[in-house]
């Protein structure tokens, strides 16, 4: 086989791991004996699981660990509580609406000019809002510093 | 399945029913777990501790979901990951990434490991830099192997790969990974 046969060179990783069958390791270390190219690789692969292996992931502090439960569990019951008042709050806005078409809209009692300036008004109301909402997500979505911490 | 996954799947049994109780648990079981994996792959603590309580209150709302014929650490697994890759796409996108990483402070040289004496303060510099740069998809399989200590074969389970293309993909991953550190150094 030649030095640069990368069925060799991927067998590196297994032998420096001990995931190798006893035949695979025999082959790789024949292989080995003739190619100083893998030679060199196999040093550089040892020498980086030598230093990585002297290192660890930091840790945060027992008092953080103490209170990751509680975190959790608020920002689950916040979530539903959410949802909760969002589906409150658009049955809450329809049935309003289904009471003003009914008791005021569809009232002949009630003047015309005032059914139209209640009409623009709401409608005006609904524009703003929707424009509002819009500008916020588009503003958010395109804010390249809103992930740094003030 | 493993005593451990059994009782996993216990325990999702019973956060479908709503006990909080079963909740907890699971959360004690796999928070740190959750954690150093998240830690791993975004490099900032803030960021890895919000990513692993997102990746709970996930579980808890897929509770329904999950396959209990299944074990669950690589379902949770994979909800973790994901949501790392999602943050790691973002902060591409926002080109905030330097102000999020810990670079100096999310690997840290063992003190309580005898080879420490091998590597100094700077080579460990020149480590936490390099694994950053490298992408996610290697980054991942490097945590796995060198700082998780995981087999060949939980990895091939993990990532849902054969376990031979575990053995490619560390090798092409380490090769990226020492030639990072050469051109750091």
């Amino acid at each position: 086989m030649k030095s640069g046969d990368d069925k060799y060179r991927i067998m590196l990783s297994g032998y420096i791991d001990g995931e190798l069958t006893d035949e695979e390791k025999e082959e790789i270390e024949r292989h080995l004996k003739s190619c100083a190219e893998c030679r060199t690789e196999l040093e550089a692969f040892q020498k980086l699981k030598e230093v990585t292996g002297a290192m660890k992931y930091a840790d945060i502090p027992e008092y953080v660990w103490e209170n990751y439960w509680s975190g959790i569990y608020r920002r689950f019951e916040r979530g539903f509580g959410w949802i909760l008042l969002s589906i409150g709050v658009m049955i809450l806005l329809a049935f309003a609406g289904y009471c003003l078409v009914r008791d005021f809209f569809l009232n002949s009692n009630e003047p015309l000019l005032l059914k139209f300036a209640v009409g623009a008004g709401g409608l005006g109301l609904i524009v703003l809002l929707v424009s509002t909402v819009r500008e916020r997500l588009f503003a958010y979505t395109r804010d390249r510093y809103k992930e740094i911490q003030r | 399945m493993k005593n451990e996954d059994n009782d996993d799947c216990r325990l999702m049994a019973e956060i479908l029913a709503g006990k909080k109780s079963a909740m907890k648990m699971l959360v004690e079981r796999y928070k740190k777990r959750a954690y150093f994996l998240a830690l791993g792959m975004v490099g900032s603590s803030d960021e890895a501790y919000d990513i692993s309580q997102e990746a709970f209150i996930k579980v808890f709302k897929a509770a329904g979901s999950f396959d209990r014929n299944q074990r669950f650490f690589p379902w949770f697994y994979s909800i973790i990951i994901n949501l790392c890759k999602d943050s790691l796409h973002r902060r591409e996108k926002h080109e905030s990434r330097e102000v999020n990483i810990d670079d100096n402070t999310f690997l840290l040289v063992d003190a309580r490991n005898p080879e420490t004496i091998l590597i100094k303060e700077e080579e460990a510099a020149c480590v936490r830099n390099a694994i950053m740069k490298l992408d996610p998809d290697d980054r991942e399989i490097i945590m796995l192997k060198h700082f998780r200590d995981i087999s060949y074969e939980e990895i091939a389970v993990l990532l849902k790969i054969p376990k031979g293309t575990v053995m490619s993909r560390l090798y092409y991953a380490r090769k990226k990974l020492a030639k990072l550190l050469n051109e750091i150094r």
